[in-house]
């Protein structure tokens, strides 16, 4: 017997469910985390899991693991009941999450990370041989190309996504859930990886998607569930699960416009750039001759795959990272290369990973509000640091409002806060961001987008990298577009996902669109699988 | 995400938020005396307790020093054979000829240059602090040996031996001074930016370098500063002996490490302060000085002292899980 | 398997520049009882040293084994003394250098102590105890040992071939059993490890006890060199045995490292030691110069992995100190 769906759409069911998660309780002290949700899947489908921070997904992944024992409710696995008392006991049964912080084992092999803890054994001896031959014939079944001999850490990000999907079939996976698989991937990849999902449907597999890219989910999932506040409160087939539905699901209400922007002309030049370039380790260019300007009250947004440059063209404005020749100037004077230089002298940089790069969690809201604005080589001055703190709690609406409060207990929107106002802090012209919503709710983030706004009213320049191409596209003034290192062009308000993905992708400058690099210079780039679908933008 | 109920929590002095490791101390402290003063009726005595304090104070500078380096997340395995280089720099500085004011200006400027070596190796080149200061433990001891060749140096003005043996008022020379940089190093780790930031660095140093902080030069000044404290104690720790070997030095920095743990710094970095160091220091001292009046050889102490280092570590962490659990 | 053979290549560039050197210098170096000789003297740190490279690759350290050494090496000669076989006595101490890796493992796994702190205490109370329980005594060992360290078979002196099958047995362990894979698990990725079944403690604490193991097998090799033991012997063998793993390639984050390249390093660390007696530089310089050479080996380990050439004084080459070069 199959629980009721709370559903939009009733499905008829013609095959018995692989799973099914009815019902399903959780409490934490006395929070109701889980509210009577119920999830079914197939085999051979993509039934995706939305919802925002908090909303209860991972809390409904990790009772599916085995991670936590529901209060109510139960799991049926091919229609018979089962109890997991441990992540080991749901893997038996064959169910794998793979997770976005990669579980392997970066200075061992490829086939030893695939076989780590159960290589096959003779007589004591690890029986190489046979490893390498199970391996093989899983992968060619896949159809992946996996170097097993070569060292795991010496590939990028997205084999090793791969090698953890080849890890857990070889552990016979009939269920895969997948979490934010493609939060770290670029544009390539990420495709590479939808295929790979969809050559797993046909081979069988039962798969739970769980992405805050909307636009994938839309791609990829036969079905799609909206959790809120803890409670299944969408269900529907994936032609049917537009991304406004999605969205209006999600939040619970019509989330106005979520890029606000109050557009006004801009003032002189802040920031230029002329010719900078860094060479990689094998000669190759990390970054190429970029030259652009970005002006008073101005957001440039910059766009491109994972890869092109852009966090390590951030790091070189900001002096993390050396660059061998170019100029950077602010203002007409010429940037010190190294971020304590280029804080006094008014640049500022929102990083990438907010919990290790941006923020010292043991530290108070306040500490870490006061942090790039110190007097190195002086004394503290805990008034105007008591000042400053209230200044920007109360400005950016930092919750809860206690300047002493340990900063790893707050939510990851307001921690983001604590961080772009320790930045403001500075008094800076001119502020560079790396996915400054990233890990943030929709809520939290249309906050942030508004917050942006209001600076470039006081006169601020934005350098906005994001890979949320609805985002940059909302957000910026002008666009550009990186591809390996260089920027493959430029772009004005208005244009589409499109424009700026086939930008990114082949580093051709369109005739019809004024760019900063001749277009007979660059090669043109790989052909993408699925390229000639539309929509086709994440 | 906070609810009510945590930020009440935040709010409210519940009993985890006491300086347990402070407490702790002082009653260890309490016991320690009971239990010393039974064993020996010598102990309890004014000048017993002060003659406590003179070898006390010279392991207190390897603390002060220590603690700085272990609140940054490091260590530093050197600074017992900085003590025996130093004091080996002196003695070959004074046999030379050398102006003792000058012999020790040098000595200083050898261990700082010790401790600058140490901080340069491991900010600018990124190696472990507990590889670097292993290596150069011996690197250092062997400079000693190889350039004492295993001689002693006795020749010393008469006044140089005030320092190590004498007074200022009823109290010994090295307790004063070592109040004196205790102080300092307090207000130093509480008041100064660069404390702060030595705070930073042992909680989150990838922060802390991209909020712009001079990360490299706190490191560095840290290793430096331990480099110094190690000579001022090589120096003060030869005028008492009257004499300087290479071998001086061996093992201190067990004891020092020893003191700052029990005072409550985290070995992992990014608390801890002074006051508990100096209570830790008090606390071997009293061991160390009420088993010896008790005639109890310095190996057996030794055994004590190694024990209660792992009692130390213990109870912190205990104690800092207690803490974790009860916050939001 | 890849193997980055680069340190073993190092290694044995520098010892041809290094012969290269004594041929210059003290032609009398190069004789057939000489390497023997080498060998011999680096038996008892190369075992160690197998051990070592088990709890460095998984990313923890022992500087108690100093201590362990002459702690096994007392027992194992007054039980000799009191009559027990030579074959029991060994045993023993085997089980005894077991016995306080057990402690140390129990200490780092279970109550989460670092391990530096943990071996430094140990290593005090051992030597403290050791110096309590033979009162300063030097331990004198029977003729019986010296006979076993002196003989040979086909030629080849006892201890080489000794250290030959432990270099084997320890070589299979580390690479072909499942045990030995799961220390470079644990080093690479803990968390990783843990999520796949792994037992963090229970693998810290077999590798302590591994370690200890390790120390009683050479122990043996010990025992048969000398005929007494002090017991203050072993004053600064864990820095020798630290130096000839770190020298030898292995990781000091965990993760990677292998039995050859440790005794490389071990020999490398054998013929520096012969070689500056041979040139008449003073034996009181030879810890210097081998806390140089793992300065100098992780030095350029470091400024390698950070995939810049040696740009040491340029001013703004930055590193975050600490931090894992991923």
């Amino acid at each position: 017997m199959n629980a009721p769906l709370s559903s939009d759409v009733s499905l008829p069911l013609p095959l018995p469910p692989l799973l099914a998660l009815e019902s399903i309780e959780k409490r934490f002290g006395g929070v109701r985390a889980l509210k009577g949700v119920s999830f079914d899947l197939r085999a051979g489908e993509v039934h995706a899991l939305v919802g925002e921070n908090g909303a209860g997904k991972s809390t409904l992944m990790k009772v599916l693991s085995g991670a936590h024992r529901p209060d109510g409710g139960r799991i049926l696995l091919e229609g018979r009941e089962v109890n997991f008392g441990s992540p080991r006991q749901s893997q038996a049964v064959g169910i794998g999450i793979i997770y976005q912080e990669t579980s392997l084992y970066p200075d061992l092999s490829v086939l030893e990370n695939l076989f780590m803890g159960r290589q096959p054994v003779r007589w004591g001896r690890i029986d190489w041989t046979r490893m390498e031959r199970e391996a093989t014939a899983l992968l060619e079944r896949l159809e992946l190309d996996l170097p097993l001999r070569s060292r795991l850490g010496d590939l990028g990000k997205a084999r090793g996504q791969l090698v953890e999907i080849a890890k857990a079939l070889l552990q016979d996976a009939r269920i895969l859930i997948l979490d934010e698989p493609t939060a770290a991937l670029s544009v390539k990849d990420a495709d590479a990886l939808l295929e790979t999902v969809r050559g797993l449907k046909a081979n069988g597999v039962g798969l739970i998607y769980i992405s805050h890219r909307l636009e994938e989910v839309t791609l990829i999932s036969d079905r799609v569930t909206v959790l809120r506040d803890g409670e299944a409160v969408g269900h529907t087939i994936g032609a049917e699960a537009t991304q406004d539905w999605m969205i209006a699901r999600m939040v619970g209400r019509e989330v106005g416009s979520l890029y606000p922007r109050y557009l006004r002309p801009v003032g002189k030049p802040l920031l230029e750039v002329r010719g900078l370039s860094r060479s990689g380790l094998l000669g190759t260019g990390v970054l190429e001759d970029v030259s652009f300007t970005v002006h008073e009250g101005e957001i440039v947004g910059l766009a491109g795959l994972v890869g092109s440059g852009r966090t390590e063209l951030a790091r070189a404005l900001f002096g993390i990272d050396p660059f061998d020749s170019g100029t950077v100037t602010l203002e007409g004077k010429p940037v010190r290369r190294d971020p304590r230089g280029a804080v006094e002298q008014g640049l500022a940089l929102l990083p990438e990973d907010r919990g290790r790069q941006g923020l010292v969690l043991p530290f108070s809201i306040r500490q870490n509000l006061s942090l790039p604005s110190l007097n190195f080589g002086g004394w503290l001055r805990p008034s105007q640091e008591d000042a400053l703190s209230k200044e920007f709690i109360e400005k950016l609406d930092i919750r809860p409002a206690l300047p002493g409060l340990l900063a790893s207990a707050l939510s990851g929107g307001n921690q983001q806060k604590i961080v772009i106002g320790k930045w403001l802090a500075t008094r800076p012209k001119l502020l560079i961001l790396d996915e400054p919503t990233q890990g943030v709710d929709v809520g939290a983030k249309a906050e942030i987008h508004r917050t942006i706004d209001a600076l470039v009213q006081e006169g601020l320049g934005i350098l906005m990298i994001s890979s949320e191409l609805l985002e940059i596209l909302g957000m910026a003034d002008r666009i550009l577009v990186m591809h390996r290192g260089r920027v493959a062009g430029e772009l004005p308000r208005g244009s589409s996902q499109e424009d700026v993905m086939r930008l990114a992708t082949l580093g051709r400058v369109p005739d019809e669109l004024v760019g900063s690099s001749s277009p007979d210079s660059i090669p043109p780039g790989p052909n993408l699988p699925g390229s000639g679908e539309v929509n086709h933008v994440h | 995400m906070t609810s009510l109920s945590s930020i009440s929590k935040a709010r409210r002095r519940s009993l985890a938020d006491l300086p347990w490791p402070d407490l702790v101390l002082i009653v260890a402290l309490i016991v320690a005396f009971a239990v010393m003063s039974r064993l020996s009726p010598a102990f309890l005595t004014i000048s017993n307790l002060l003659e406590v304090t003179r070898f006390s104070a010279e392991i207190g500078f390897l603390a002060l020093g220590m603690t700085l380096v272990i609140i940054t997340g490091g260590i530093d395995l050197s600074v017992g054979s900085t003590l025996g280089l130093c004091g080996i720099v002196l003695g070959l500085a004074t046999t030379a000829g050398l102006n003792i004011v000058l012999a020790c200006i040098l000595t200083l400027a050898v261990g700082v240059l010790c401790g600058f070596f140490n901080g340069f190796v491991i900010a600018r080149i990124g190696i472990p602090p507990l590889i670097v200061t292993l290596a150069t433990l011996a690197v250092f001891r062997g400079l000693a040996l190889g350039f004492s060749q295993a001689k002693s140096f006795g020749d010393y003005p008469q006044a140089f031996f005030a320092l190590g043996q004498g007074y200022v008022g009823p109290f010994p020379v090295q307790l004063v001074l070592l109040i004196g940089v205790a102080l300092a190093v307090g207000i130093f780790l509480s008041r100064h930016t660069y404390g702060r930031l030595i705070y930073a660095l042992g909680n989150n140093a990838v922060a802390a370098r991209f909020a712009g902080a001079p990360v490299q030069s706190a490191l560095i000044l840290v290793y430096s500063l331990s480099g110094f404290l190690a000579a001022l104690a090589g120096i003060i720790y030869t005028s008492r002996l009257s004499s300087a070997r290479a071998d001086a030095g061996t093992g201190f920095e067990l004891d020092a490490i020893t003191a700052v743990v029990l005072g409550g710094t985290a070995i992992m970095g990014g608390s801890g302060g002074v006051i508990g160091t100096l209570l830790g220091l008090l606390l071997i001292g009293v061991i160390r000085n009420g088993l010896t009046l008790a005639f109890i050889p310095i190996e057996q102490q030794s055994i004590i002292i190694g024990a209660a280092l792992l009692v130390a570590v213990l109870l912190n962490g205990f104690l800092k899980t207690l803490r974790s659990r009860r916050r939001v | 398997m890849f193997t980055d053979r680069s340190r073993e290549r190092a290694i044995l560039i520098f010892l041809v520049l290094l012969t290269g050197v004594l041929a210059v210098f003290a032609p009398s170096f190069f004789t057939a009882k000489n390497a023997s000789d080498i060998l011999v003297n680096i038996t008892v740190v190369t075992i160690a040293a197998v051990g070592m490279t088990a709890v460095i690759l998984t990313g923890q350290i022992d500087i108690s084994i100093g201590a362990q050494l002459a702690a096994c090496s007392t027992a194992v000669g007054l039980m000799a003394k009191a009559g027990v076989p030579l074959e029991l006595a060994f045993l023993a101490g085997m089980g005894l250098g077991m016995a306080f890796g057990f402690i140390n493992g129990v200490l780092v796994a279970y109550a989460k102590i670092p391990a530096i702190v943990v071996t430094l205490a140990t290593l005090t109370i051992l030597r403290a105890v050791m110096l309590t329980t033979t009162g300063g005594a030097w331990t004198v060992l029977p003729p019986s040992f010296r006979e076993l360290g002196g003989g040979s078979v086909l030629g080849l002196p006892n201890p080489i071939l000794y250290l030959t099958l432990i270099l084997l047995a320890g070589n299979f362990i580390l690479s072909h059993t499942r045990w030995g894979r799961s220390l470079y698990a644990v080093g690479s990725n803990p968390a990783a490890a843990r999520l796949a079944g792994l037992s963090l403690e229970r693998t810290l604490l077999s590798t302590f006890v591994f370690q200890g193991l390790m120390v009683g097998l050479a122990t043996v090799a010990f025992t048969t060199r000398f005929t007494t033991i002090e017991p203050a012997a072993g004053q600064g063998f864990e820095f020798a045995v630290i130096t000839a793993v770190v020298l030898g390639g292995t990781n000091v984050f965990g993760g990677s490292g292998t039995v050859l390249g440790t005794f490389l390093g071990a020999l490398l660390v054998g013929v520096i030691a012969t070689a500056l007696t041979f040139l008449r530089i003073s034996a009181y310089w030879v810890d210097a110069v081998q806390g140089s050479f793992i300065l100098l080996a992780v030095g350029l380990d470091a400024l390698r992995r950070q995939g810049r050439p040696l740009r040491l004084f340029r001013s703004r080459v930055k590193r975050i100190p600490g931090e894992v070069a991923a």
